[in-house]
């Protein structure tokens, strides 16, 4: 395969935190620390390698860069100070702007999550896996929560999730879902995204 | 000089419970010690005040019965006028001997009493060894590069004369060469300009450095404190000490033509052409450009070590295209890259920069293609085959190799009785060593300095940087290993005070390192010598020159006053004030060993006190015991060892001998270089004339023993002691 490179240049650019993987040295700290390292092909080293060798299409389509659990250890461990965690999900949202999902579960999770905060301020246990699995659609919604719910079942036993929490968000009761000035903090990511809009445009 | 002998037993550290002081004390009598005094604490200030007293009185010869002599130094040092015996008690008779009989014990103490009085008695005070005339004072450094330079300033700006010698018509070496420096400053961001300008301006301002350019050494004779150098341009010149500072020649890349391409195309260049390039602004229009690491270094087939400069000039070199054309692509290919300290600094910028490192393996990558290049190359980190194509240049990172001579000594082996056998590893040694000079030494072993590998000139690097094996010649800069540029600069500094140094040193009559301010040197009863060329051969350092009569020349102030010289000599003619063959083998006959049916066997370690005695200390004091049959006897180095002394051993009834020194061979710890080596090849031929006298060759053994070796102490003892058991007693005792 031949070096280019484009891509490396489009990283630096356009990701988050993209230019900081230039000062990488390849030594593998953040692979052999990261508790998903079993379940990546690649691991953060090879991505940057990858980039710097300026595969696109295998960079961008790579589950691996959505596994990252934010748990930071790479981060604090890199010997370069490279901010592993923060360009790993930088190239996740980078493929996603593309139009590319590099795992449909993790970007569907994430929306839930997403939504969720948007919509009542606080990431809920009934409403993000409600939003999660209704994406697919009633039907299907259903089988995927029936598929968890020795989950689900677990998570109550230990009362982190409680039956009032089911009450479905729309329905306004004082101190469930909502967050006070909801309203405010919509407007604050609002204008947020814009700011990120205008970036990448 | 009259000698006033007295003893002082210290009771402290569990002395005093564990023997009997008035048998200590007779034993010591026997041997010259009449007179003693005891002290609870004898390093304590009232100790040490009771021997003052003594010592202000007349007292000159004191047998300090206490702790190692490598302890409380300090506290039981008098000037060199005094001499002083320490006879270690605590770590040698009461700490190690946690398992033995309590008579055993006494009967440890009382041979250690009987050692150091004979020692004392048969000792005198060193009387320095001072040079005919005026001492040189003059610092001569050979070689105008970085390090010489700052050699040169840095002695002169200690006081020194300098004499600068430059073979190139300008000085500046290879400096001249250099475009910009990487960054040298915190934050290491900004390359930095070429620093010869000012360097220049301080040598030729200083009134103490007199240059001489365009000359070349013809001839050194003489020794530290009185060198007389003959230059090419007719100049003689005396010198207290030489620096050289010779510096480096790239590898020859015609030699990678087959590995590299290297001359298939214009745009395949070496670091220094291309720094060339750069110096005259010719770096414009590169787009795409990829450097190879250890093109000919770490390389059985080129040079087998790494050059410690090549990563950090690639990493400059790529910042020269980055800004030139900051979207260039600049690759830099390696096997492992090698920026030790603030250098990481500068690969990291290389990186901010852009510039990608693809890490290789051991396989050269392919290049082909002339105008527009095509390199092939494994890449490790992606565990694939890479190209790079439409390169415009492709540099290749050689390595250096030092301007020095290549030395090959033939085997010490070849010192042995089949002259023919000899002749032949000389004659093999001869064949490698190259025929040039530059220092054009007069002396015995050789016009050069003498090389371990590589024609780096060689010396005990670990505890002696800048040494070499010719005292108060020092090697600065790439020419003595390879390294960067910021070394060089500081190298010079540091051989400029060695250089100083061995000056004072021969001002003052005294050893440089390993033995500093040794007053004591090798003197030669020379009408015993009969020309056998023992100590010219062998002598580690050079020291000893030859008349045409084949009679030895000893130069003291070359002496580091290890006793090679002393331990090859077969009729046994020379001799220290306060080290000798008799005094060795005094304290050896002065072991008292008992009847072949009280089965207590006898056993002497000869100790190097430069690893093994420190190690038995530390061995000591971390609780470990060991027979109480053995008796140690520090030896200033293995190489020392004098044959006749195992005789006397064995035939005074002796059981056995343990020569207890530094690891030999290429990765040699021996602060004397050769004595280790020596005394296991001498070693190897007594075990004919052992077999003669219907003795075991077991009973004698070379063990390794190293600084931090504390470990294998007891461990080595008790292993022979049970050899000893199974060969079992000397038959000479009683006789």
């Amino acid at each position: 395969m031949d070096y280019n490179q484009t891509f490396a240049k489009e990283v630096y650019e356009k990701v988050d935190s993209g230019d900081e993987i230039k000062v990488c040295m390849q030594c593998g700290v953040c692979g052999a620390t990261c508790p998903l390292r079993g379940e990546m092909k690649y691991g953060p080293r090879q991505i940057w390698s990858l980039i710097r060798a300026g595969r696109r299409d295998e960079v961008l389509n790579n589950p691996d860069i959505m596994l990252c659990t934010s748990c930071y250890t790479c981060q604090v461990r890199c010997p370069r100070g490279v901010p592993i965690m923060e360009v790993m999900h930088g190239l996740a949202h980078y493929a996603l702007a593309q139009g590319i999902v590099p795992r449909a579960e993790t970007a569907k999770f994430g929306k839930a999550f997403w939504e969720g905060i948007y919509d009542t301020g606080r990431v809920d246990e009934a409403v993000v896996p409600i939003k999660y699995c209704l994406q697919d659609g009633l039907v299907a919604g259903l089988k995927k929560s029936l598929g968890m719910m020795d989950i689900g079942l677990a998570l109550m036993k230990a009362k982190r999730m409680k039956p009032k929490m089911f009450i479905p968000p729309n329905i306004f009761i004082p101190g469930v879902h909502k967050i006070k000035g909801v309203k405010q903090l919509q407007r604050m990511l609002d204008k947020a995204a814009a700011i990120d809009a205008a970036k990448e445009a | 000089m009259s000698k006033k002998v007295c003893g002082y037993l210290c009771k402290g550290c569990g002395i005093g419970d564990a023997l009997d002081l008035g048998g200590l004390k007779k034993a010591a009598g026997e041997q010259g010690v009449k007179e003693f005094k005891e002290h609870d604490v004898l390093c304590s200030p009232e100790g040490v005040a009771m021997i003052q007293a003594d010592v202000d009185a007349g007292t000159n010869a004191l047998l300090i019965a206490a702790c190692s002599s490598r302890a409380k130094t300090d506290e039981f040092s008098f000037g060199n006028q005094v001499l002083v015996e320490r006879v270690s008690l605590r770590e040698q008779v009461v700490w190690c001997s946690a398992e033995a009989e309590d008579d055993d014990r006494q009967m440890l103490g009382e041979d250690y009493m009987r050692m150091g009085g004979v020692k004392l008695t048969k000792s005198e005070p060193p009387a320095p060894f001072q040079l005919e005339g005026e001492v040189a004072k003059a610092v001569l450094v050979v070689g105008g590069g970085i390090s010489g330079l700052n050699a040169a300033i840095a002695a002169a700006e200690a006081g020194s004369q300098v004499y600068l010698v430059e073979k190139e018509a300008e000085l500046g070496g290879f400096l001249r060469t250099i475009n910009k420096l990487g960054p040298q400053t915190a934050p290491y961001r900004e390359l930095e300009d070429n620093p010869l300008p000012a360097l220049l301006e301080k040598v030729s301002g200083h009134a103490n450095i007199k240059t001489f350019t365009g000359a070349t050494v013809d001839k050194t004779e003489g020794a530290p404190g009185n060198f007389t150098i003959s230059l090419s341009n007719g100049e003689s010149l005396r010198a207290g000490a030489i620096i050289q500072a010779t510096g480096w020649t790239p590898y020859d890349p015609e030699k990678l033509a087959g590995d590299l391409a290297y001359g298939s195309s214009p745009n395949i260049v070496t670091n220094v052409q291309f720094e060339q390039k750069a110096k005259e602004g010719g770096l414009g229009g590169i787009n795409s450009i990829a450097f190879i690491q250890c093109a000919g270094s770490r390389d059985a087939n080129h040079l087998p070590y790494c050059s410690a400069f090549c990563c950090l000039v690639s990493c400059k070199q790529a910042m020269y295209v980055k800004q030139a054309n900051p979207e260039a692509s600049v690759y830099v290919i390696y096997k492992d890259v090698r920026t030790p300290s603030q250098s990481e600094e500068v690969y990291r910028e290389a990186q901010r920069q852009g510039v990608i490192f693809i890490r290789r393996d051991e396989a050269y990558p392919t290049i082909t293609g002339s105008d527009k290049l095509s390199l092939e190359t494994m890449d490790v980190l992606l565990n694939e085959k890479v190209s790079l194509e439409e390169l415009d240049m492709v540099v290749l990172a050689t390595g250096m190799k030092p301007n020095n001579p290549k030395v090959v000594e033939a085997p010490l082996v070849a010192f042995g009785e089949d002259q023919e056998a000899a002749k032949k590893l000389v004659e093999e040694a001869k064949a490698q060593t190259e025929d040039w000079s530059v220092l054009n030494l007069q002396y015995r072993q050789g016009p050069n300095l003498p090389t371990l590998k590589y024609a780096m000139p060689d010396s005990h690097f670990i505890c002696f940087p800048y040494e070499t094996r010719r005292t108060g010649i020092y090697t600065s800069g790439t020419v003595r290993r390879p390294m960067r540029l910021t070394q060089a600069q500081d190298d010079g500094v540091g051989a400029a005070m060695k250089a100083i140094q061995a000056i004072r040193a021969a001002e003052a009559g005294c050893a440089v390192h390993p033995r500093s301010g040794d007053e004591s040197f090798p003197e030669f009863a020379m009408q015993r010598c009969t020309q056998c060329k023992r100590c010219t051969e062998e002598c580690p350092f050079g020291a000893i020159n030859e008349d045409e009569k084949a009679n030895p020349l000893p130069n003291p102030t070359r002496c580091r006053r290890c006793g090679v010289c002393m331990g090859a000599c077969p009729e046994r003619i020379i001799s220290f004030k306060n080290y000798s063959v008799d005094i060795v083998g005094s304290q050896i006959k002065a072991i008292e060993v008992p009847e072949e049916d009280e089965e207590k066997p006898r056993v002497v370690v000869l100790a190097c006190e430069n690893d093994a005695l420190p190690a038995i200390d530390m061995a000591a004091r971390l609780g470990k015991s060991w027979s109480a049959f053995v008796r140690f006897i520090p030896v200033r180095c293995l190489g020392s060892v004098n044959l006749v002394w195992i005789a006397d051993a064995l035939s005074s009834g002796i059981d056995g001998l343990i020569l207890m020194g530094c690891r030999r061979g290429d990765d040699y710890q021996c602060h004397f270089i050769k004595g280790s080596e020596l005394a296991n090849v001498r070693m190897s031929k007594i075990s004919e004339t052992l077999q003669r006298l219907v003795l075991e060759s077991d009973r004698i053994k070379v063990a390794e023993v190293g600084i931090t070796d504390h470990d294998k102490v007891a461990g080595i003892i008790n292993e022979f002691m049970e050899t000893i058991d199974s060969v079992g007693p000397n038959p000479y005792k009683g006789f």
